[in-house]
């Protein structure tokens, strides 16, 4: 039915650049009537921004649209919407205290209710999913709240439907109801774009592959015609360099952190891991893989519901401030605003949480605190004209110091840095790389989560990657390369 | 336009109305006598024309604390204006377009300039109140002669003015609420605004609308008051938005999520009037009754959640 027709809708040399980056360079994809069009890429490859553009909440700074063959414009979400183009997103458009028909025709109601709910079980009997259409949405699973977001999608006259990640919360029966949808809706003639970071799927669902690097097109395949290895290799793309020097750690010392089948009621289970003295250990995964998660399972601030933290060999349970008390340093990926005070100076900064240990007796010493800080400043060459300097004046590496120094003023030993080199500088980040060189060298451990993989693999001794808030499998030094994270990172096989 | 189902359980509040009322039934001698009972109804139906447009700003998210400000004002204006001369219809217009002012003032204050509703109508309360304590030089405006007071000491089948106009005023919020598409806009509002953005609905315009509605029906209120006291007095609502609020709260209506519940106001705005007639009819101090108050937020508010978490 296709080969001959003009594509529903054709992107052609987008180019996006948003302040300090290029998110969308030259791309340019055609999706048919009935196709389903599967966009794959790392974090940061500029698929969010490419559907952004697409349903007109970014402007591109270059490059047009067709639909039908013909040249449009989207300006506006108004503008997209008009074209028959709808996004479900991850964060779904729904209103919880509205039932499933006001959601189906929010800003369209129909004036008769009667018809309004019968409409609705149409549209939705049609998708295979009968639901009370008076049912409030936040009493439905995540599974049916994306049917009734389908369904809104499609009463609204949607040729094409984008997908972002439509799998990420669902259970595998559910994944299964939701492809059949999806090919049903191939079978009326629907373009679909859809995002995954599972391969599986990819080979499963997908007509046509698109490999987005960088905001670059890194090539257009048929899923017959490739395989999961070769498509890995694309969302790579570039050689590997061990950039920063690091001689890495021989003999790790005793375990620092260990977690035993850790499960925690924001949904990460049976995750164990085990850091020692003297390692410097990466935490990779996709976005919603659930890093950040098990961090803050492990540092108190979500409840650990099964399993066990070690540290130092003895429990670690509780509040966040007896983990700072038993020496677990965070470093947040959010520095501006969980790591540092910063209309504070870097002097108060460096001495906030370390003021149990370096003032005992609870008397602030304003002699000692000079004397400390001087040294700190020192040691790791923060760049500020004096201690008394706003730390919101510092560079992002310089402040990146001093969130590591306010912990190594606390005298920690276990050191959990969140994607450390976010929005920093390249010489700031070997700077900072030599900085946690030097805390393990003196018996520290570090757990380090990077969605930089080449960050992970030149720097790290070992690392875990993780998938569906659990553990997927751990590399050591000699299997740690970009495409083993990535390849035990997504689903496949 | 199919409202959300009601919640299937009893609410909390339900319950603590009736233990007050079997409480004061048995201990307060003169409380289940029918004189006093009106009286109830009565007092709380100015608290009710104040509730009903609380529970739609507190839905989204929202606060006004201007109402009881805004009340006051609007009844000086209506009783120096009868005091002038002026005819009963057109005083009563101007106390509304009073109160209507300040709701458009609140409303763009919060949404066009996004100032938190806290800050924005604490100081709206502020301007009222001054202009009131201005208009007056702080003193009662007394002499708005008998036509006032002869519409409100109105009965109807036996009813007093004031719950009549109370019970019309819930039928046309339900109606709103439930039944309209700006009611749905209200639920979408404090659930899910960039939906309703997405949706291509003008959000803010109806987000103005509802500060609107909490001014209009202050003014409304200034009526009924002043008809009550037979004249204006500046500071006679000062603090009433707080009644409303603790009213809103606890029938059940949610600080997030848009999730609220009308008939729930209705329930709080009695609990609150039934607890303040209660102990006045035992004759406890008015000082006590601002704590008792108090305590009722939060009795109901932990009812609620001890039942949401078994």
């Amino acid at each position: 039915m296709k080969p001959n027709a003009a594509p529903l809708i054709e992107i052609r040399g987008v180019s996006k650049a948003f302040p300090g980056a290029r998110a969308l360079d030259d791309v340019s994809l055609a999706v048919h009537a009935g196709e389903v069009h599967m966009l794959v890429g790392q974090n940061g490859a500029g698929k969010s921004t490419l559907i952004k553009v697409l349903c007109g909440a970014h402007h591109p700074d270059q490059g047009d649209f067709l639909v039908d063959g013909s040249p449009v414009r989207i300006h506006s979400v108004a503008d997209a919407r008009r074209l028959g183009i709808a996004v479900i997103f991850q964060e779904f458009s729904l209103v919880p205290c509205l039932n499933v028909a006001q959601n189906i025709f929010l800003g369209r109601e129909i004036r008769d209710r009667r018809r309004m709910h019968a409409e609705a079980a149409k549209l939705l009997e049609l998708l295979g999913t009968p639901l009370d259409t008076h049912a409030r949405v936040d009493q439905l699973g995540v599974a049916q709240q994306q049917v009734v977001e389908i369904a809104k999608a499609l009463s609204q006259n949607t040729r094409i439907l984008v997908m972002d990640e439509p799998t990420a919360a669902l259970s595998e029966p559910e994944i299964a109801k939701l492809f059949a949808r999806i090919r049903k809706l191939k079978q009326d003639g629907i373009a679909i774009i859809y995002i995954s970071h599972r391969l599986r799927e990819v080979f499963e669902i997908g007509d046509r592959i698109t490999v987005l690097r960088d905001g670059r097109v890194a090539a257009s395949l048929i899923p017959s015609q490739t395989s999961a290895g070769e498509l890995v290799r694309l969302m790579i793309g570039r050689e590997v360099d061990n950039s920063y020097g690091r001689r890495f750690c021989e003999r790790p010392g005793e375990s620092i952190l260990e977690t035993r089948n850790l499960s925690a009621t924001n949904g990460i289970h049976e995750a164990s891991i085990n850091i020692r003295a003297g390692e410097i250990v990466g935490l990779a995964g996709l976005v919603g893989s659930g890093r950040t998660e098990l961090v803050r399972a492990i540092f108190g601030a979500d409840h650990v519901s099964r399993g066990e933290v070690l540290l130092n060999g003895k429990p670690l349970k509780g509040a966040p401030a007896d983990s700072v008390r038993l020496g677990v340093g965070l470093v947040p990926e959010n520095r501006k605003t969980e790591g540092l005070a910063l209309i504070r100076s870097v002097h108060d900064n460096l001495l906030v949480a370390g003021l149990r240990v370096v003032f005992p007796n609870r008397w602030y010493s304003f002699g000692r605190a000079t004397q400390l800080v001087t040294r700190l400043i020192a040691r790791l060459s923060i760049a500020t004209p004096s201690a008394r300097r706003l730390t919101r004046f510092l560079s992002g590496g310089n402040q990146q110091k001093v969130v590591i120094g306010k912990w190594l003023n606390a005298g920690s030993r276990f050191f959990i840095f969140d994607e450390p080199t976010r929005g920093i500088d390249v010489g700031a980040k070997s700077e900072i790389f030599a900085l946690l060189d030097g805390i393990v060298a003196q018996g520290a451990a570090v757990l380090m989560i990077s969605s930089e993989l080449p960050e992970i693999v030149s720097v790290c001794d070992r690392a875990y990657v993780m998938r569906d808030k659990t553990i997927a499998g751990e590399l050591q030094r000699n299997e740690l390369t970009e495409e083993n994270i990535l390849k035990l990172a997504m689903h496949h096989g | 336009m199919g409202n959300p189902r009601p919640p299937l359980r009893i609410p909390g509040i339900a319950y603590l109305l009736a233990v007050l009322v079997v409480f004061f039934t048995v201990f307060g001698t003169r409380f289940a006598s029918a004189p006093n009972l009106l009286n109830v109804g009565t007092q709380s139906s100015i608290l009710l024309l104040l509730a009903l447009p609380m529970t739609l700003i507190i839905m989204t998210e929202g606060l006004d604390l201007s109402m009881g400000a805004v009340m006051g004002l609007s009844g000086v204006v209506l009783a120096m204006l009868l005091v002038k001369g002026t005819s009963l219809p057109a005083a009563f217009a101007m106390a509304l377009g009073v109160g209507t002012i300040f709701g458009i003032a609140n409303g763009l204050l919060v949404v066009a300039l996004e100032m938190p509703p806290f800050v924005a109508t604490l100081g709206m309360l502020g301007v009222a109140e001054g202009i009131a304590l201005v208009l007056t030089d702080g003193q009662s405006v007394v002499g708005i002669g008998s036509a006032l007071p002869a519409v409100y000491s109105n009965r109807w089948l036996g009813i007093p003015f004031s719950i009549v106009v109370a019970v019309l005023a819930y039928a046309a919020f339900h109606y709103f609420l439930y039944h309209t598409r700006a009611g749905t806009y209200v639920f979408a509002l404090g659930g899910n605004r960039e939906a309703l953005i997405l949706a291509g609905v003008p959000a803010n315009r109806y987000h103005v609308f509802i500060y609107l509605l909490g001014g209009l029906m202050a003014g409304m209120g200034a009526f009924l008051l002043t008809g009550r006291m037979s004249g204006g007095h500046p500071t006679a609502a000062i603090g009433m938005e707080f009644d409303a609020v603790v009213a809103v709260i606890i029938g059940g209506t949610k600080l997030e999520r848009g999730d609220g519940w009308l008939p729930g106001s209705v329930l709080g705005v009695l609990t609150v009037g039934v607890l303040k007639n209660g102990l006045n009819v035992m004759a406890v101090p008015s000082s006590l009754q601002i704590a008792s108050i108090g305590l009722l937020v939060i009795v109901a508010l932990l009812m609620d959640s001890l039942r949401g978490n078994s």
